[in-house]
């Protein structure tokens, strides 16, 4: 059952994403639906829960829209095992609490994808701290978003 | 060691998919470029979905698109209607500038055809003194209007001047039951008195019964009562009944509509004897 619902909050971020980057590009950059996940799996579920929802989702998101398939897998799968231990550690079922993470998430991002990059002889772009800062509060509203819709979710 | 293993197994789990990660990047950047299996698998699942998705969303987007634009035509039908009630006003105004413009170059072309010197005058008022069978016109002595001076129009007799003050002027119109024009048959030129009688029109009275006189026929001034020009249209006979004594009931409908006269020509110097018929 688990599974199941791991796999279905899989797809239906894939989609969503994958929509929004069609129909909405200005939203889905300012928006990482995958990023979320794992946040949510992270703050709600245990450790090894979240790190394979990052990885999964991180594969998911190299296949779909990624061009080096495991780069995502390993910043999500990462960001999971952080998350979790925060999660694990802290009560973080406050709004404030949730966005500091889903923020902060945002940030590490970008950077384990610098560290990857310069350890695989790969190029990076690091963004600018305004759309850092964009993405981060993107990130942070609509995690807050999917926090309160998957609490009314039987 | 269980135990140890135990305590570490999410250490060991993140380890494990770590490597497994970058085994697939270390894979793709060292490769071909062609997809792994795993990759190909996932687009595999996934495609199909985000090809529904990508449908229901652009259809979503045909209809919102559709709604933007009727909210558009909405908008635009709003503002269409906002200049139409600004310019509606306007229309009026040239309408009834271009109407009033028709009836000035009619009277003008009266003006032309009356032999005697005449005035446009407009009316600024009705009924003060017996209903709306009294005209007011701007125009008084100051203009040369006297009494007994007849008023007329393009379609025909209104009335004569009973009263003149030096900036307007008082009009007895041939529906006042006081007034009496001189009037004439133009078809059998059968003679009478034409009288008022208000709202109901006008009636032709001293007609002998032996006189011919049919429904349509054409009631013109006879000039015999030195007021008004000969041949001045009065009215058409509308309705013909046997009276008391030796005379006919004449009813006359009369050609001017006195209620929505604004316009006049005030004739200051009448022909005594003109020899044409206006008509």
């Amino acid at each position: 059952m688990k599974l199941t619902r791991g796999l279905l909050a899989l797809l239906a971020a894939a989609l969503t994403q994958g929509l929004l980057s069609h129909y909405l590009p200005s939203v889905a950059r300012r928006c990482d639906l995958f990023t979320i996940l794992v946040v949510y799996y992270g703050l709600t579920r245990h450790q090894t829960a979240a790190m394979v929802m990052g990885t999964g989702a991180g594969l998911v998101e190299d296949s779909l829209f990624g061009a080096i398939l495991g780069l995502n897998g390993f910043k999500k799968t990462l960001l999971g095992y952080l998350v979790g231990t925060v999660g694990s550690l802290f009560m973080l079922n406050q709004t404030i609490p949730r966005f500091g993470i889903l923020f902060v998430a945002t940030l590490i991002d970008p950077l384990a994808e610098m560290l990857l990059s310069l350890t695989l002889g790969q190029r990076f772009l690091f963004p600018g701290i305004s759309e850092l800062l964009q993405q981060g509060l993107g990130n942070g509203l609509v995690g807050l978003l999917v926090f309160w819709i998957a609490a009314r979710v039987p | 060691m269980a135990g140890v293993l135990s305590e570490r197994k999410p250490f060991l789990l993140l380890l494990i998919l770590l490597t497994l990660n970058l085994g697939l990047m270390s894979s793709r950047v060292r490769g071909t470029g062609k997809g792994s299996v795993l990759e190909n698998t996932i687009q595999g699942v996934a495609s199909p979905f985000l090809k529904v998705a990508s449908w229901v969303a652009r259809g979503a987007g045909d209809l919102w698109g559709a709604y933007v634009d009727l909210r558009g035509i909405r908008a635009e039908n709003l503002r269409l209607h906002a200049e139409l009630d600004a310019l509606t006003p306007k229309a009026n105004e040239a309408e009834e500038a271009r109407l009033e413009l028709d009836r000035l170059r009619q009277l003008l072309d009266l003006r032309t055809q009356v032999p005697s010197p005449s005035i446009v005058a407009r009316v600024i008022a009705r009924g003060d003194a017996g209903g709306d069978f009294i005209l007011t016109l701007d125009r008084g002595t100051r203009s040369g209007v006297e009494v007994n001076q007849p008023v007329i129009t393009p379609r025909g007799v209104v009335g004569r001047i009973i009263q003149a003050a030096s900036g307007s002027c008082k009009v007895q119109t041939i529906l006042d039951p006081n007034s009496g024009v001189a009037a004439v048959l133009q078809r059998t030129r059968v003679q009478g008195m034409l009288i008022g009688e208000g709202a109901r029109g006008c009636r032709l009275e001293y007609v002998s019964e032996l006189a011919d006189v049919e429904v349509g026929d054409v009631v013109v001034t006879s000039g015999l009562d030195r007021i008004h020009p000969k041949g001045s249209i009065l009215g058409v006979v509308t309705e013909i009944a046997e009276g008391e004594g030796l005379t006919k009931i004449v009813r006359i409908r009369p050609e001017v509509g006195v209620r929505s006269l604004e316009e006049v020509l005030v004739v200051i110097k009448p022909e005594s004897n003109p020899t044409q018929e206006t008509r």
